[in-house]
């Protein structure tokens, strides 16, 4: 995990420009912050949030012409100080800074140990400095060395060194994100172009294997045999100010609000509601799979339950499964299957590995995410962009409407066969409106008033709204750190129920007025029969709203569009019982916005 | 060369929108969002007014906002065309005077102030910003809506003085709200207090106007320059910047703009001027135009007959309405042979009375509309009101109410 930068030639500005750049990528970590500077090799980090090393640096005003910064979320050893990047060897002569897993770490460390070095810190990232110092020591240049230590590690990693007399910055990239910015005269590196993009918007995206040389004279991009390779430099559209907060509290309740744009774009030029038909120009040619396996984590795993559920209603057997289970204990495919990952970021490491596992064994795979250029994009034989714009709150919210509407688009082209779609067009068409009229009318945050010092929170639905109360619980856990959990309506009663209490909200997220609607008002009785309050989320088809304590409620629409107007509430439920509860929101303890490890 | 640059360096290049307020005569097209964001042509008027700002060279925009900000924030974001925004909110909406006070700690030097709901063309800005050099200059327009805006005595380039309330006629120079400030604007109004619940800008203006070491400068200006008060000056607006081709799409032909994204059938007919937004739908038969803009994702049902109107987002018009004159907002759905045949009307605004206005209708958001109703001319209906099939609109029907035959 983590965010890296870095930078070369820009003078005295070096400083302020890696404390920006690791301001916009806090969103990858934020246990620990730290900063190596050139060339005199001073060195400060801080754990906590960025404030703290702000603080520091403030206090110290360090100087450098060249340098390499990090942001933390902590994977090996707790955020401490001493466990902060940038890691150093024994006599301060490199400084590196790393995000990923050394796999191979345990072994290197002994080996060094048996040398006689001592480690100051519990990361696997320590022995890459002293793996350099090595070499050093041993008459290497500082490039063989840098290289030669790269060679002997394991696992997945984006690294980035400087090493004492030597004006370059050093960095290599295997399995963990890693992108050039190519300035007037300066050479920028990070995890992710916002990192720099206010400096400049060309932008050289590496590929695992890649190595590169920065100097005051420009930047070289070699691969794993140290030949230099032709890179593209693209130039990328979005601006550094486009993450900005715009005046909302948090970036969660903004881009909450976002929705009804994003959903504009995400939709726009992909149907023809004349001729009742919907296409994907990315994926024109794909033939209709046999079967389609979803893998994805988190909120997008729940985007793929619907994303499956939808696939099967038009009779193709399809299933969705945790990328982090797929990778290791892959269910059986035929050729005909095709893989579909989705991720926010296309940076997801487990998400990437089911991904290479699927792939590997012969089969298509696509991936559905809202990244351009994102590793996902790049490796998987299709992509479909979801295009909701930078998502920066680390509980997604917009994106996973996006995804939805996404896998509803997905669907429709990659089955076959003569369908009228007017009507489900018609409810894609009209969500931005239906979502600002909950925007606009919502309930939600007297609901989290009202139960805000609830013992726990249940959620739960029928068919497509199961990943809606599984989402809604997700949210309210990540971001109020209240116990929560999403069912899907019919299991209660096989176990669960036990939780249930007077002290114990249930959310019923009922839509429509079919069977399962139906089944679904028993499952609310049973609950109120345990005497727990029952807000429902319905479009008011049904008899929920009038069984229910309290009701949330939304448009009439078709019944896929439904689940995304539901989860709508349930966001703004969370938010407001977070923000009650005084909760970081935009940073909630422990988690990283795009997990980029297994 | 160096004179022009020279005299460019220094003209202010931040900007302070006011978009905190209602406009409560526009109701009740406002239930759900401030008045700059009411729909000129396919736009908020808020948009238009940004790019006034931006093509008169303004890099800095400080948004002021209030009643509804949300939809203003999540409409622009942090920057539009490139050009960062910052937003500052005004709780209580108490006045110019105190709308301005808000954004206190934004622009750092000298700035412009213009009104979000208020069209204009970049070169007033450009005139305000090239001839301001004291602590106030105002841009000041020609014109008989003196009654309304508050007249003007100039003296040469010099405000002589303010007067809030003209008798009819008497004036014909009007404050046209386009201003340009130092620093110093804000210790003057905050030596003022909010009186009877408002501290007007114009307070400020009078204060300097009335002091001998500063000198209020005024710009003569004649171009465009327009404002919605009521719901039927949401047309009037739609005209002329469809007349002036200020829409934002490529036009198809002369004066006919279609967005890529829009389906129009080919048995259907565009009259222009006319402007159809992202992913509108036109039916077969339909006839659009002239002087209709329709908003993003709106559906024009067969067979309808369309001119003189301004149709918002996400709207849908049911198949063989005939409609001239109507305004609609955002996400209704009009059912079947709608008809809407035109002014005048004499309408009912807040207490006041407007005769002979040119007003087909009004049907704000999230309107249902049952098949073949009518709207009697000037009628007025609120949003989230459901009117059932064949009922005749007369007056105005309040929000969320439900109407049957």
């Amino acid at each position: 995990m983590c965010g890296i930068v870095g930078c070369i030639g820009r003078g005295d500005g070096t400083v302020d420009v890696l404390m920006d750049g690791l301001r916009s990528l806090e969103y990858r970590g934020y246990d620990s912050a730290g900063i190596a500077l050139g060339p005199s090799m001073g060195v400060l980090r801080k754990s906590g949030e960025l404030d703290a090393l702000t603080e520091v640096v403030d206090a110290n005003r360090p100087s450098g012409t060249y340098g390499i910064g990090h942001t933390r979320w902590s994977t090996h050893g707790p955020p401490t100080d001493s466990n902060a990047h940038p890691h150093t060897d024994e006599n301060g002569r490199v400084a590196v800074v790393h995000n990923g897993i050394i796999e191979n770490y345990t072994e290197l460390k002994a080996e060094l140990q048996e040398t006689g070095i001592t480690f100051t810190s519990d990361t696997d990232t320590e022995v890459v400095p002293h793996l350099i110092a090595q070499a050093l020591k041993a008459g290497e240049d500082p490039e063989t060395a840098f290289h030669n230590t790269v060679d002997r590690l394991e696992g997945s990693y984006a690294i980035a060194a400087i090493i004492d007399g030597s004006e370059t910055i050093y960095a290599a990239r295997q399995g963990s994100p890693l992108v050039v910015g190519v300035g007037d005269g300066c050479t920028y590196l990070a995890s992710d172009v916002p990192a720099f993009v206010e400096h400049t918007r060309d932008v050289v995206f590496l590929e695992d294997g890649h190595r590169v040389v920065a100097t005051t004279d420009g930047y070289t991009v070699l691969d794993e045999h140290r030949e230099p390779v032709a890179v593209d430099v693209e130039t990328v559209s979005y601006t550094a100010e486009a993450t900005g907060k715009s005046g909302y509290d948090h970036y969660m309740l903004k881009e909450i609000h976002e929705q009804p744009t994003a959903l504009r774009q995400c939709f726009s030029g992909r149907s023809d509601a004349l001729a009742g038909t919907v296409t994907l120009e990315e994926i024109d040619s794909i033939p209709q799979p046999d079967a389609v396996q979803f893998v994805a984590c988190g909120t997008s795993y729940h985007a793929a339950l619907y994303g499956a559920a939808v696939l099967r209603e038009m009779g193709i057997p399809a299933d969705a499964y945790l990328a982090s289970e797929y990778a290791l204990s892959p269910p059986p495919l035929s050729l005909g299957t095709l893989v579909v990952g989705i991720t926010q970021s296309g940076e997801t490491a487990d998400t990437l590995a089911a991904l290479r596992d699927a792939n590997s064994r012969g089969v298509s795979t696509l991936a559905l995410t809202n990244t351009v250029n994102s590793t996902a994009a790049r490796e998987c034989d299709h992509a479909v962009y979801i295009r909701a714009g930078p998502e920066i709150g680390v509980a997604a919210t917009k994106t996973f409407s996006s995804q939805l509407v996404g896998c509803n688009l997905l669907a429709e082209e990659l089955v076959d066969g003569p369908r009228d779609l007017r009507a489900l067009i018609e409810s894609l068409r009209n969500l931005p409106d239906d979502v600002q009229s909950i925007l606009d009318a919502s309930t939600a945050e007297t609901v989290a008033e009202e139960y805000g010092n609830s013992d726990a929170y249940f959620f739960i639905g029928r068919g497509t709204n199961v990943a809606v109360a599984l989402e809604g619980a997700l949210k309210c856990k990540e971001i109020s750190y209240e116990h929560a959990e999403g069912f899907p309506a019919g299991e209660l009663k096989h176990g669960p129920l036990a939780l249930v209490t007077p002290e114990t909200p249930v959310f019923a997220v009922v839509t429509g007025d079919d069977e399962r609607a139906q089944k679904t008002l028993g499952n609310i009785k049973e609950v109120q029969a345990r005497g727990a309050p029952v807000i429902a989320v319905t479009d008011g088809q049904s008899e929920a709203a009038e069984i229910a304590d309290e009701t949330l409620l939304i448009p009439e629409t078709d019944d896929r569009a439904a689940p995304i107007l539901a989860n709508v509430q349930l966001q703004l439920f969370s938010y407001h019982l977070a923000d009650a509860l005084g909760r970081p929101i935009d940073k909630p303890r422990n988690l990283a916005k795009s997990v980029t490890v297994e | 060369m160096s004179a022009s640059s020279s005299s460019t360096a220094n003209r202010p290049t931040s900007a302070v929108v006011l978009a905190a307020g209602e406009g409560i005569r526009l109701r009740p097209l406002t239930a759900n969002r401030p008045k700059p964001m009411l729909p000129a042509g396919t736009r908020p008027i808020l948009e238009h007014v940004l790019n006034a700002l931006i093509d008169a060279g303004v890099d800095d925009i400080h948004l002021v906002v209030g009643y509804q900000a949300n939809r203003v924030r999540s409409h622009f974001g942090s920057t539009y065309r490139s050009v960062p925004i910052t937003y500052h909110t005004q709780d209580n909406q108490l006045g110019s005077g105190h709308a301005l006070l808000q954004a206190r700690e934004g622009p750092s030097d000298r700035f412009l102030l213009v009104n979000g709901d208020q069209i204009i063309d970049h070169r007033i800005v450009e005139a305000v910003s090239t001839a301001h050099t004291d602590t106030a200059t105002l841009a000041v327009v020609e014109g008989p809506e003196a009654v309304d805006y508050g007249a003007v005595h100039l003296d040469g380039d010099t405000i002589t003085e303010l007067i809030e309330q003209p008798a009819g006629g008497e004036f014909r120079l009007f404050n046209a709200g386009v201003y340009a400030f130092t620093q110093e604007i804000f210790e003057v109004l905050e030596t003022l207090s909010v009186e009877r619940g408002e501290l007007p800008l114009t307070d400020a203006i009078q204060l300097l106007i009335d002091e001998e070491e500063h000198a209020v400068g005024g710009v003569r200006t004649d171009h465009f320059w327009m404002d919605a008060t009521h719901p039927w000056d949401l047309l009037s607006l739609s005209r002329e910047l469809l007349a002036r081709g200020w829409v934002d799409a490529q036009p198809t032909d002369t004066d006919i703009y279609v967005d890529e994204s829009a389906h129009v059938h080919p048995d259907a007919t565009l009259v222009g001027p006319v402007v159809l937004d992202s992913d509108v739908v036109i039916e077969a038969g339909a006839v659009v135009g002239p002087y209709a803009a329709i908003g993003a994702s709106t559906t024009i049902g067969s067979g309808s007959v369309l001119s003189d109107v301004v149709i918002d987002t996400d709207t849908a018009i049911g198949p063989n309405t005939t409609a001239t004159e109507l305004v609609v907002g955002q996400g209704s759905e009009i059912g079947a042979a709608l008809t809407v045949s035109g002014g005048p009307a004499d309408v009912i605004l807040d207490e006041e009375v407007y005769s002979n206005v040119d007003l087909g209708g009004v049907i704000a958001d999230r309107v249902d509309v049952g098949g073949s109703a009518t709207l009697e001319p000037g009628a007025l209906i609120g949003p989230k009101a459901t009117i059932g099939a064949g009922v005749v609109v007369r007056g105005r029907i309040s929000g969320g109410s439900e109407v049957v035959r």
